[in-house]
Order: C-alpha cells, then structure tokens, then sequence
C-alpha cells in the first residue's frame, strides 16, 4: 500500500465539519417544515414519480413527517457526534428515503447531501470532539488517516470540475443562455439590479461561473491562494443566494469549503468552542491516533474506490445516448448540472381506445403545479404520468387505453417544439435506460460537452 | 409595467365593469318593482352590456380577485337550472359553496331572464301570475346584491383598500408577486376559461366530438356567446399588448416587457411579441366567420368552431411556455437549481 494511506492528519477539519454538516441539515429539516413543505411536496400530491429501479420507495402519506422528524433528530445526534454510527446510517437512508419519493422535487444539493452522508457513514467523523468520544476515551483521537479527509476534498473537487465542464457548452458560453434569461428578472434588487439590464452582464457572469467552477477546488487546495479562494466561494454562493431560489445550496457549499482549510485553523475554532463548554485540555488534545485494523482499511478502501470511480463515470453516462442532452435529459440527473437550463414546457394528453371513447386530461386533477412543470419537460416523467394516466382510465370505463401527448418544450430562449412523437401511443412503451426513440430530435445544436 | 397594468388597465377596467354592473342592478330594481315587457327588455340589456364588460374583467385573477375567486361568483357556467329552482323554492341557500357558483352570477340571470319562457310574455308571466312569482323577484335580489357586494369588495381594495399599492411594490417574478400572480392567472384564464370553457368544451374539441351546445355561455340568450367568445379573446390580446382601457394607447405591458428581454425566435429572428400578435389575429379570423348563435354553429358547423380551438390552443403552448419562459416567471414557492 503506498504510503500515503498510512499518512495521519489531525481530526479537527473532520470533526468540525461533521458540528457544521449536521446542524446544517437539521436546519434545513427545521426549514423545511416550516415552511408547509411537508404537505405540499409530500402530503397534498395524489400521485408521485419514483426514481427508476427505486419504485419500492412508497410516499408515507401523513407519516411523511415522522420520517422527517427522524431524519432531523439523526442529523442533531451527528453534529454533537452520539450514537454517531447509527445516527449516520440513519440520516443517509431517511434523507435518501424522502429524496427518492418523487423525482419533481430533485436537486443536485439533496444528491450532494446524500452522498456526503454516504461517505461520512464510512469516516472516523466522531473519534474527535464528539459525546461518543466523551463518553468512550477509548475511541477518543485527534489524528485520523488523511486519506479520511482528502475523501471528502475530492468528493467536494469532483462536483465542481464537473458543474464547470457541463458549462463548457454554446447555450452558456456563447448565448450566456439561461442567465440572459434569469439575470434581467431581478433588475428589481437593490445596488447591483441596475447591473441586469445590460446585456453583457450575463455573459460576465457565465464566464466567471464557468472559470469558478473548474478552478476552485484548486485554488482552495493551494495554501497560497486559500483565502482569496474562500472570498470567492463566499461571494459567488452568496449572489446565487440572492439571485436563484436555490435554497440552503449556496450555505451548504459556503460551509463545505471550509473543509479545505487548515488544521490549525479547525482546530482554533474547535479550542473556541471547547473553551464554552469548559472542555479539559485531555479532550482537546488526547494525543492519540485513529487507526483502523488492515483488514478494515483495505474493506473501506476498496469501497472508497468503487465509490470515487461510480461518481467520476457516471456523470458521464450521457455520452451513450444520441440526441442532444438538455433536450432528451437521458443521464442528465445526478451529475452535477446545476443551472444550465430555463426549460418549460406543456403537455396535454388525450386518451382513446377502441371503442371510441376519447378524452383530454386536466394535468391539474392529478399532478401539483409542481408535478406538472416537472414532468411538461422530462421525458421519463412524461412517460410515467402517460402509464399513471393509462391504469387511471383502465379503471374509469376505457378499454386497453391509448395514450397520446401534444408537448411543447422551449429550452433556453428557443421557442417551443413538440418533445414527444405525438403518434406514439406511450401506454405501450416501457422506461429503461436505453434510449427512448420517442423523444423528437432536438433542431438545433448544443455544442460543447 | 405594474403601474400601467394597474392605473390603466386594471383599475379603469374595473370601474367600467362596475359602471354596468349598476346600470344592470337599477334595471335589475325596476323590473323586480314592476315585471312587464319593457322593463324586462331594458334589464335584459343591461345584463348584456355588464356580461360582455365581465369579458374584460374575468382574466385579471390576482390579488383580491384571486383571494375571493371573484370569477366563481361570477361566470360559472352551464347554469345549474335545477339547483337555481331549488333556492327560488326555499327561498334560501348559500352561495358561498362550490355547488352554488352554477347557481348565480350572469348564467343564472341569463336562465333567469331569458330562459324561463319562449316568448316575453311566458316569462315576464313567470314573474307575475305563476304562484312563486315573489320568490322568484326575490332570487333576482338576492343575485344581484351577492354579485354587487362580492365584487365591491375586490374593487375597493383597489382603489381604497391599498392593494393597488401592494401590486405595484411586489416586483420579484416569483409565484407570490404581481407579475408572476398576474400572468399565470392571465395565461389560466386564456388556456381555462376561454380556450376550452368557451370553445373547446362545447364544440367536443376537447370530449371526443361528443357536441356539448348547452355547455356554451350565455346558453339561453341565443345570440351572445360569440360576442362573449370575441370580447374576452379581444380583451386578453389588448392586456397583451398592454393597451390602456381609458386611451387605447399602448403602454408598458407584457409586450413591451417581451421586447425590451429581445424574446425572439432563435431561428428565425422573429420577435416572440410579432409571433404571439400573429396567432392573435389568427384566432381572431377563425372567430370572425362564426355566427353569433354559439351553441347553433358548434352543431351545424362544428368544423369551423373547432378550427378556433386549434388555433387558440396554438396561442396557449406560446403564452404557456414561450412567453413566461422567456420572462422567467417561476409557478412555486419551492426551492429549484435550474431544471
């Protein structure tokens, strides 16, 4: 094994992150709830759209919020570090759990969060300033392998290397599309909103989103460039804040950067905090490494390797199917394309059968606005919500019911076009990850990655 | 762009509503005092004059009108004739359920003063001789002053009630603002109220061909539904193109907003506006050759009516997609990372 997986590096970057992760998503659980998402997103609907492969995952109607409530209470035991191995397998599977009951409510940051909580359930997050480690001197360290840690900076690197390249495209370059389109909508804000009305403005922004994205994992690895690179990481996740309805994304990525700091600085911070809670200077400083016995490391190793190469190939996957990306969206999700689109879209389907029955569908009977907006512009939603609609009408009279949509997309300033065959009868196609022939070509082109 | 939409769209619209919305209550009054012939006639235009003025009204669903969904009061319709009975008989029910909204407003006035008799005389003898005459002068009453009082309270929050204030103060394009409220409601009424509630649903553009002419509006007028049709289609292109209710000038509006973010046609250059106004005006001719007997022509000549809703669903996909698309006009208060 070379040697650096047998390097040590103090556990203060881990063991802060973990206080500020965990409080993080407690407060955003807090959040959430209190602002009637619950209901909204989990209660009110009639129907969801489950992930493919994931359609065990039922919605739990008025017990949403007890998952919830563990989901919150787990994020709570992580931050102060008790019962951290069960309260971080439960967090990852409770959050995973609510984001994997419908695809409407998908956001690259709940998949971040996910994943972070998958990575942390395998680190060593709690041997330092943690109750576990109070409680139990034994599991007590304040050195752990910097493999440990670097984990975490690679995982964090790779989204942004990947959110920059999905940049690298003509609608974002060249047509600063879609900021041409969002940016002049807040010419309203104060001091800067003045800025949105030129129309260079967008095209600034794009470049230096783009330029940011690729270069600041770097710039925040380098000790030289750090703190130039943090102001950076402050401004830009602040304007996005304040430009983008994109909720507690912008602070998760404000504090996760914090990661790339100094041990010395974590541990300023953490002797801060212990000097509140009057910490002996033995918890502080025990002087002790975290080791892991060989047979373990090479297990967890192993497993950090079969997870770095899944989150560096499949991001990639799109390049399997034909057609343009932004247009058919297969393997679109899950690879950290943030913000690259303004699509919208209209979909109205008509149902018929044989025996001459016909009809057309009010979405709103069966989908939130949400659903709607959604599924209008995603194919595998589109198709879920056609094979919905063909079970619902099975039962209510038609006879083996065929499914038909009239689709209009406008993707990034284009006006609209039709995204589905409209003469294809969806009841009869199933979802998979081969390419759908039904999507319509897109009639134009997208150049870049 | 709020401040015109508000002073000189809105508000004057209202006012104009609310000038035949009188007009129709004091004819209304006068035909209840004394039901014959002549006063009926007089109400009955009335009734027409502040229906086809409700045209202009109905798409404006945001800020009061959208809190007391003014249009429920409004213009539900076909008129729940049995429903309406029922209430005459009891001489009582609420209207502030769902099942009352097919009971009042124009459609229920319209069974009421146009549908109850084939001839002038049959159904001014409704209101005199028949043995619930009074009850009947009393439903009438009761229509109107629910009619005046919902209303009045949408329009003085406008105009005294500082709600115009709030409109044009609320400048963020999310789903609680003004615009985002305004054209999302504009856009509904277009797709909803106009599309298929006056054409799609009663031509059976929209069910299979299965014709549905008692579904058209103003049913028992006869000849006012494609006035109706043409007024409210009429209105939506004018608050389109933001044209002032007082002036017929032009203004700050969707239009000129549109223009000013250079929405066009990638392909062809072509601005998004020029797109929009041309489907206009091709709805508008499919329109012009209909005759004014709705629920005649949805059975005679079908084909025609149903070249309207083609032409009018052409118009919705670019109000719908195109145009808040390219106005970044979000439907949801919840968070989104772009798609």
């Amino acid at each position: 094994m070379p040697a650096y997986f047998y390097k040590t590096t103090p556990a203060a970057p881990l063991a802060l992150f973990r206080l500020l992760f965990g409080l993080m998503l407690f407060g955003s659980i807090v959040r959430f709830w209190g602002n009637g998402w619950i209901a909204e997103l989990y209660e009110k609907p009639h129907y969801f759209f489950p992930f493919y492969g994931f359609e065990f995952v039922k919605p739990l109607g008025q017990y949403t919020c007890v998952l919830f409530a563990i989901c919150g209470l787990s994020a709570l035991l992580v931050a102060i570090g008790l019962f951290y191995r069960v309260a971080i397998i439960t967090l990852f599977l409770s959050f995973t759990y609510i984001e994997l009951i419908d695809k409407s409510t998908y956001l690259n940051h709940y998949y971040f969060v996910s994943m972070v909580c998958l990575l942390l359930m395998f680190l060593p997050a709690h041997a330092y300033f943690s109750v576990d480690a109070y409680r139990r001197r034994t599991l007590l360290a304040d050195q752990i392998p910097a493999w440990c840690i670097d984990s975490l900076k690679l995982f964090v690197a790779i989204l942004y290397v990947f959110a920059g390249l999905a940049k690298l495209n003509s609608d974002w370059i060249l047509h600063a599309q879609p900021l041409r389109i969002w940016l002049p909508a807040h010419n309203d804000l104060p001091i800067i909103g003045f800025l949105f009305n030129y129309p260079w403005v967008p095209y600034v922004f794009s470049v230096f989103g783009c330029i940011y994205d690729l270069s600041i994992p770097f710039l925040l690895w380098n000790y030289a460039t750090r703190p130039f690179a943090y102001v950076a990481v402050v401004v830009f996740h602040g304007l996005t804040a304040l430009l983008f309805p994109i909720g507690m994304f912008p602070y998760i990525m404000i504090v996760t950067g914090l990661i790339f700091f100094s041990p010395a600085f974590h541990q300023r911070i953490i002797n801060q905090i212990g000097n509140w809670f009057s910490a002996s200077s033995q918890f502080l400083h025990p002087r002790r490494t975290y080791a892991y016995s060989p047979a373990v490391k090479t297990a967890l190793l192993g497993t950090l390797t079969i997870f770095f190469t899944v989150q560096l190939l499949f991001p990639l996957r799109y390049l399997l199917y034909p057609g343009e990306l932004f247009w058919t969206e297969q393997g679109y999700r899950f690879s950290w394309r943030v913000m690259l689109m303004e699509k919208a879209g209209y979909a109205q389907f008509t149902i018929k059968d044989q025996l001459g029955h016909q009809t057309i569908v009010n979405n709103s009977h069966f989908l939130t606005p949400l659903q709607e907006k959604m599924m209008s512009t995603q194919p595998d939603m589109l198709l879920q919500y056609a094979h919905l609609l063909r079970d619902y009408y099975a039962q209510h009279g038609f006879q083996h019911p065929e499914v038909y949509v009239d689709s209009y997309v406008a993707l990034n300033g284009r006006l609209g076009k039709p995204l589905i065959d409209p003469n294809t009868n969806l009841a009869n196609e199933e979802d998979s990850f081969k390419p759908k022939p039904w999507i319509t070509p897109f009639h134009d082109t997208i150049y870049g990655l | 762009m709020l401040t015109n939409i508000a002073d000189n769209i809105i508000v004057p619209a209202y006012a104009n509503f609310k000038t035949k919305m009188d007009a129709m209550t004091t004819k209304s009054d006068a035909f209840a005092a004394k039901p014959d012939k002549a006063s009926l006639a007089d109400f009955r235009q009335a009734w027409v004059d502040a229906y086809t003025e409700w045209q202009k009204v109905e798409l404006f669903d945001v800020g009061p009108a959208e809190q007391y969904t003014l249009r429920n009061f409004f213009n539900i319709y076909p008129a729940n004739t049995t429903g309406i009975e029922e209430y005459i008989a009891a001489g009582s029910g609420s209207f502030d359920v769902p099942l009352s909204y097919p009971k009042q407003g124009f459609p229920a006035l319209d069974y009421l003063i146009n549908g109850l008799g084939s001839t002038d005389d049959a159904i001014v003898a409704r209101y005199t001789t028949a043995t619930d005459a009074a009850k009947r002068i009393a439903y009438l009453k009761r229509l109107t002053t629910q009619m005046n009082s919902v209303f009045s309270t949408v329009y003085t929050q406008w105009t005294t009630g500082g709600y115009r204030d709030t409109f044009i103060n609320c400048t963020a394009l999310n789903a609680g603002c003004s615009t985002g409220k305004l054209v999302n409601g504009y856009v509904l009424n277009y797709e909803r109220y106009i599309r298929s509630g006056k054409i799609g649903i009663p031509s059976g553009a929209m069910t299979n061909g299965t014709v549905s002419p008692d579904k058209v509006e103003a049913y028992y007028k006869k000849d006012l539904a494609l006035t109706l049709a043409k007024t409210a289609h009429q209105a939506s292109v004018d608050f389109f193109n933001g044209k002032s209710v007082k002036t017929g000038q032009e203004g700050p509006g969707l239009k000129s907003y549109l223009n000013s973010l250079g929405a066009k046609d990638s392909q062809t250059g072509k601005s998004l506006v020029d797109i929009v106004n041309a489907q206009f005006d091709l709805v508008n001719q499919k329109l012009s050759v209909l005759k004014a007997n709705l629920s005649d022509e949805v059975k005679t000549n079908n084909t025609a009516v149903t070249q309207v809703y083609t032409e009018m669903q052409k118009a919705v996909r670019m109000l719908k997609v195109d145009m808040t698309s390219a106005m970044s006009i979000t439907i949801t208060y919840t968070d989104n990372d772009g798609d």
